[in-house]
């Protein structure tokens, strides 16, 4: 009881600025006063604030690059990354720390200072403004988390599952292919999501790696909306913009919450 | 090795994807961030060699000092905050009914991109804003140092506990039921059961969550770039933002890739040592 | 190129089943323009005038907006070495300009400008920004003159005018003050540099382009005594708190300050909030402090839209630029989004703004380019620091300057 009671709290805490953004992005633009930021809205005026920030920017055409950037890069990144942590771990590479350390050095690097080295390695290589080139950096940069969350999950796992399968007679890519990847379905799940919040709100890579509208990952036009005072957006149309871009990526959150269960223990492996 | 049979033979061409992705896309734009530490360049006519002068620059900066005090509360900080009550909050909620959607609070703001996040916390930091209507004071939370790094590191709190207690979540979820029963049936309960069972059981994701948030910490930049750019007057510069001004703002791309290649020094050694006994 | 090489090899290495680059690099005939620039949320009136440019001179336009303008910077200097070419791009006058230009990347633009000044569609005031070493390089993007928003209902209330002369406007700060209103926004973030360059440019306004040639020290009398009249100014109360961070179009909708200094694109603000020009609000030229001095100075800033002499079609590139002036072209530029053009010819709905522009194209104002444009970004950097320390703690002016000019120093110590 005493644990519910402080989640509860806790909980609420966590949703007041929640609230502010709600009940701000709700209001009519004009009647916007940062003095009664708190109060609800006289009107609801949402949707009309959705529609005018979505005025400004023309998703369509980038809505599927960045769609395919969000789902794709993160899958390849955790397949990659979890085949390098059973590599590690389960098959015992030699110098597997080391192995393991050069994976998560990538996590090291600023990412700004990648940008401009990137930039000119990619319009040398002809990957620029390709939606290949944008799957491979997003992929490059999930595999460091990948790597280590499931190299340290595995680490866990016992190691008799693994001899067994094999005096079955079943390849080391079966054995991780059917055992241990659905073994780590919260694991993957939880590095999934991580890594499409990261794509999806991207403007750093995207900006940088890519010029046609086809290519182009979603957040610029909104972004500048945001942030940008030539702009001159009125703050419920900013905070709604933020919003819409933050609906995908809640409804991912929304549909994973099963995986996270109580359940899905390897005890009953 | 006898054991190389079970183990495979193509265990290179399993890590492989994952070696040359890293080091074709992170690795190697970095030697260019490298040798430019080491050089004159405003981005624009050829680099000139500089030798160490950047680095002597580096060590003579009083500007330099701040930001790593700053970054030093933020690792601090973030080992407390976010890291310490994501736990809190994932052990809380774990293995009751119904637990995950007691998480759901925690895991929203974590969709709101650095400009949205902005958007909501500039009002309530505000000279006379929410937070000041709220505890009645009159103090504007971004402007004197250290107040002003706090402030974001709460904003930051809100943000990022959610991922931390998924991670969290995870470990717990992974501990074999058998020991817990065992430890149950033995008269532990409560806090002695997390702390002599469940809590050395979960180590694994541990690690990986104090691993990922020393470096993400340690390279703390769009949280205050968004909020403060730093300042006032540099006061809530953090390495990161240090390195972003002097590159891309003050074009004297030199120096602040000598700023980058110490902070990645930083963290590479920190996360190295952190890993050595975490993880070997 | 060293750089070109690590970072190839590692693309290379990762993709290791050869993606050959099919960069046939010849002269070719464009038909549509990629037009870069650090003014993401404009993208839609970019698109519009894309699409208004195929109709009139067979040439389409597509926007790559960025949104941060220090990392744009970046990816154009980077650009210049690689094949990937911008048609057009948004830039920054000042030192920005004449260091691309000095590396000889930018498209000479001279006779765009002869004829666009004969046929009456730029003024030959703006020409300086645009001229190095005699030649001219882009043409404006966009132009917008710096001066004090002010809320009508507030000034209304209290019975307060537009101030003649530097006086009027402390008198109705006073007034102000005395009714519990705050007179004048100011940040810490970013636009921190807003009142020194106001009150110095009304102070001395041969110092103020002195200084940022490196001619004059920040630590000058002349320069001491725009600090302290700016601080006499915080000192009594003027001023809303620097550390609040509403908006401020909401800081002049609310009357949280009566008075906002900003650029004529803040007219944007005020439309999208519903603010009515005249009713609601109102725009004035700040007085000069000094009296004495033969004109009036006005803040003013200009963007370039420029091209590369490498460009890959540079007839097509020249051809666009020569549009972009043309009374046609500005009269939609300026139109979609409510603000001034740099084409004297166009007028604007806006009746103060109007006037303001129709006034300086006539040589009524003393042009003082902006803080942002005239200063050298490593000064600069450390100038917006300064002056948002100087914000939050007004009594250390002295440091923030000496700050200032060390970096100072040091930069004019390599740039003549």
């Amino acid at each position: 009881m005493i644990r519910r009671a402080v989640l509860v709290v806790l909980g609420l805490i966590w949703l007041g600025p929640t609230y502010l953004l709600i009940v701000n992005a709700s209001r009519p633009a004009e009647s916007y006063d940062p003095a009664r930021a708190w109060a609800p809205p006289g009107d609801f005026a949402l949707l009309d604030n959705f529609a005018r920030a979505l005025e400004g920017a023309d998703l369509g055409p980038s809505l599927a690059s960045t769609a395919l950037y969000s789902v794709v890069s993160p899958a390849l990144g955790v397949l990659i990354g979890a085949l390098a942590g059973y590599t590690i771990v389960v098959l015992r590479l030699r110098h597997g720390f080391w192995w393991f350390l050069l994976l998560f050095g990538g996590t090291v690097f600023p990412s700004q200072m990648l940008l401009v080295p990137l930039f000119v390695g990619y319009s040398d290589a002809g990957l620029y403004d390709s939606r290949l080139g944008m799957i491979l950096i997003y992929t490059a940069i999930n595999v460091p988390l990948a790597a280590f969350v499931l190299r340290n999950f595995y680490s866990g796992v016992a190691f008799s599952i693994f001899e067994a399968a094999r005096m079955d007679g079943a390849s080391t890519w079966r054995v991780f292919w059917r055992i241990y990847l659905p073994l780590a379905t919260s694991a993957l799940a939880a590095v999934f999501i991580l890594e499409f919040t990261f794509i999806w709100n991207d403007l750093i890579f995207g900006l940088t790696l890519t010029q046609t509208a086809e290519v182009r990952p979603v957040m610029t036009a909104l972004a500048g909306l945001m942030t940008d005072v030539y702009a001159g957006t009125p703050v419920p149309v900013g905070l709604a913009a933020g919003l819409v871009v933050s609906l995908p990526t809640v409804v991912l959150f929304l549909a994973t919450q099963r995986l996270f269960a109580r359940g899905l223990s390897l005890g009953s492996v | 090795m006898t054991r190389a049979p079970i183990l495979g033979r193509f265990r290179h061409g399993y890590v492989a994807p994952a070696a040359l992705l890293v080091a074709g896309l992170l690795y190697a734009p970095f030697v260019w961030t490298a040798y430019l530490s080491l050089t004159r360049y405003d981005g624009l006519a050829p680099p000139e060699w500089a030798g160490l002068a950047n680095f002597a620059k580096l060590f003579d900066d009083p500007v330099l000092l701040s930001s790593a005090g700053n970054t030093l509360i933020w690792v601090v900080g973030t080992m407390a905050l976010p890291v310490g009550l994501g736990l809190l909050v994932a052990v809380l909620s774990y293995d009751i009914r119904g637990g995950a959607w007691y998480r759901v609070p925690f895991m929203l703001p974590y969709a709101l991109s650095g400009a949205g996040l902005a958007m909501v916390w500039s009002p309530v930091l505000s000279h006379g804003g929410v937070a000041n209507l709220l505890l009645g004071v009159d103090t504007a939370f971004l402007q004197k140092a250290p107040h002003n790094t706090i402030a974001m590191l709460l904003v930051w709190t809100w943000q990022q506990l959610g991922v931390n207690t998924l991670l969290f979540v995870v470990g717990l979820q992974s501990i074999p039921k058998g020991p817990i029963e065992a430890a149950r049936l033995d008269g532990a309960s409560g806090w002695r059961l997390f702390r002599h069972v469940i809590w050395p059981l979960m180590r694994p994701l541990t690690a990986v969550v104090v691993g990922l948030a020393l470096v993400a910490s340690l390279k703390t930049f769009d949280i205050v770039w968004v909020l403060t750019q730093g300042g006032p007057g540099r006061n809530s510069e953090t390495l990161a933002v240090t390195m972003y001004k002097e590159t891309f703002v003050a074009g004297d791309y030199g120096y602040g890739s000598t700023v980058a290649v110490a902070l990645t020094v930083v963290a590479g050694l920190a996360s190295y040592l952190y890993l050595k006994r975490q993880v070997r | 190129m060293v750089r070109s090489r690590v970072a190839t090899l590692g693309v290379a290495a990762v993709l290791l089943a050869a993606c050959g680059g099919n960069g046939a690099e010849t002269a070719q005939k464009k038909t549509e323009l990629t037009l870069y620039n650090d003014k993401g949320a404009w993208s839609k009136y970019f698109e519009e005038m894309g699409a208004a440019s195929k109709q009139s001179i067979g040439l389409s336009m597509k926007p790559t907006g960025y949104t941060d303008s220090a990392q744009y910077q970046a990816f154009i200097k980077a650009s210049f070495r690689t094949n990937v070419k911008p048609d057009l791009f948004t830039w920054q006058t000042g030192g920005m300009l004449q260091e691309i230009v000095k590396q000889k990347q930018v498209a000479d633009t001279t006779a765009v400008w002869q004829e666009a000044i004969k046929a009456g569609d730029l003024s030959q005031d703006l020409a300086p920004y645009y001229t190095i070493d005699g030649k001219q390089y882009c043409v404006p993007m966009n132009v917008a003159y710096w001066g004090m928003f002010y809320n009508k209902k507030i000034f209304d209330e209290h019975d307060l005018k537009p101030p003649a002369t530097w006086e009027d406007l402390v008198k109705i700060a006073e007034t102000l003050k005395q009714h519990d209103v705050k007179a004048f926004y100011h940040t810490s973030v970013l636009f921190s540099f807003v009142w020194f360059e106001q009150i110095m440019a009304g102070m001395d306004p041969d110092l103020y382009d002195r200084l940022s040639t490196g001619q004059a020290k920040y630590t000058d009398p002349g320069v001491v005594a725009v600090m302290e009249k700016w601080k006499e100014l915080i000192d009594a109360g003027y001023f809303m708190n620097p550390g609040d961070k509403t908006d401020p179009g909401d800081v002049l909708k609310t009357g949280k300050a009566a008075m906002v200094s900003f650029g004529t694109w803040f007219n944007t603000s005020m439309t999208q909030r519903d603010m009515k020009a005249g009713a609601d609000y109102g725009f004035f030229v700040i007085p000069n402090v000094n009296a004495s001095l033969p004109k009036t100075s006005m803040i003013f800033e200009s963007g370039p839209l420029c091209s590369l002499a490498k460009a890959a079609d540079p007839d097509a590139s020249m051809k666009y630029l020569k549009w972009w002036t043309t009374a046609e072209a500005q009269k939609k530029w300026a139109g979609i989004r409510g603000d001034v053009s740099a084409n004297p010819k166009v007028t604007i709905e806006d009746e103060a703004l109007g006037q303001v522009t129709k006034d300086a194209g006539s040589g009524e104002y003393r042009l003082v380019n902006r803080y942002f444009e005239a200063t050298p970004p490593p000064i600069l950097t450390a100038a917006l620091d300064g002056f948002s320390k100087f914000v939050t703690e007004p009594g250390t002016y002295m440091e923030v300057l000496e700050t200032i000019q060390k970096e100072a120093d040091e930069y004019w110590s390599t740039h003549q």
